[in-house]
C-alpha cells in the first residue's frame, strides 16, 4: 500500500516554508521520529531552494513536490522543467576555504537515505530523496 | 515562522552580540546577511551568535556565516555561534562549521 500527495508550488522562496510544514507533517504521521521528521525538513527545503534558486533563474512559475509514503518509509521527488545542469559538474563544497557553493545538495545526502538527483541542460531537474523508518532492534 | 534579529554592541566584549529567534531560510537569508552587513559596517569587531531561539536554518543561511566569517577573518576577527537546538548543531556538524566557529 502506498499514499501519494502532490503539491504544485509557485517558484517563490517565500513558499518553500509551506512545503517544510507539508513535509513535516507527512513524515509525523508516517511514524518518523522527531530528528527524522526535522531531516527531512531540512532536506525537502534544500530541493526546494535548489529549484527556486536555479530553475527561478530562468523565471519558472511553478515546481511540484511529490510524497509517496509507504511502509518501509518515505519518497518525496522535487522535480521542476527548468534549464537543468550537468549533475558532473557538482562539487563538494569545502568549508574550510569558506566555500558555500553545493552545501545544499550535500546535506541532502547526508539527512536522507537515498537520493538520486537527474538533471541536463532543458531537461529539467529531478531530486528523489528517501528517508526510511527506523526498524525496531529485537 | 518570521525571524527576529536583535542586535547589541558590547562595547566592554569588544563583539557584536546577535541574537535569532524564529528561521532562516531562503526567504529571509538576505535580511540576515543586511544586519550583520550593517553592523560590521558600523564596526568590524568579532561576533556572537545565540542560536539558542533559531528553530530552523538551512544552506542559505549557513551561506551568510560562512560569508561573514570570511569578511572578519580578513581582519583578525571572529564568528562564535552560541547554544544550537540539536537540530540546527546537526547542520552546523553536517558543513564542518561547528569546527571552525563553535
Amino acid at each position: 500500500m502506498s499514499d501519494l500527495m502532490k503539491m504544485s508550488v509557485p517558484g517563490k522562496p517565500e513558499y518553500v516554508a509551506t512545503v517544510r510544514m507539508a513535509a513535516a507533517s507527512v513524515a509525523s504521521h508516517a511514524g518518523f521520529d522527531i530528528e527524522a521528521i526535522e531531516d527531512i525538513k531540512v532536506a525537502v527545503s534544500e530541493a526546494c531552494n535548489n529549484t527556486v534558486v536555479h530553475a527561478g533563474e530562468a523565471n519558472l512559475e511553478e515546481y511540484n513536490v511529490e510524497f509517496v509514503r509507504e511502509e518501509e518509509g518515505l519518497t518525496i521527488t522535487v522535480s521542476d522543467a527548468g534549464p537543468g545542469y550537468d549533475t558532473d559538474s557538482y562539487e563538494e563544497p569545502n568549508i574550510s576555504e569558506l566555500n558555500s557553493g553545493g552545501l545544499g545538495i550535500f546535506i541532502i545526502r547526508a539527512l536522507m537515505d537515498e537520493v538520486d538527483i537527474t538533471s541536463g541542460p532543458g531537461l529539467g531537474t529531478n531530486i528523489r530523496m528517501t528517508k526510511y523508518l527506523a526498524k525496531d532492534i529485537a | 515562522m518570521a525571524l527576529s534579529i536583535n542586535a547589541n554592541n558590547n562595547e566592554k566584549a569588544g563583539a557584536w552580540e546577535f541574537k535569532l529567534v524564529g528561521e532562516i531560510d531562503l526567504s529571509n537569508a538576505h535580511y540576515f546577511k543586511q544586519q550583520m552587513e550593517a553592523a560590521l559596517t558600523e564596526k568590524c569587531q568579532n561576533i556572537s551568535v545565540d542560536l539558542a531561539n533559531l528553530n530552523y536554518i538551512d544552506s542559505t543561511g549557513l551561506g551568510v556565516i560562512i560569508s561573514v566569517y570570511g569578511t572578519i577573518k580578513k581582519d583578525g576577527h571572529c564568528i562564535k555561534l552560541l547554544n544550537p537546538r540539536d537540530n540546527v548543531k546537526k547542520l552546523l556538524s553536517i558543513s564542518g562549521l561547528d569546527k571552525i566557529l563553535c
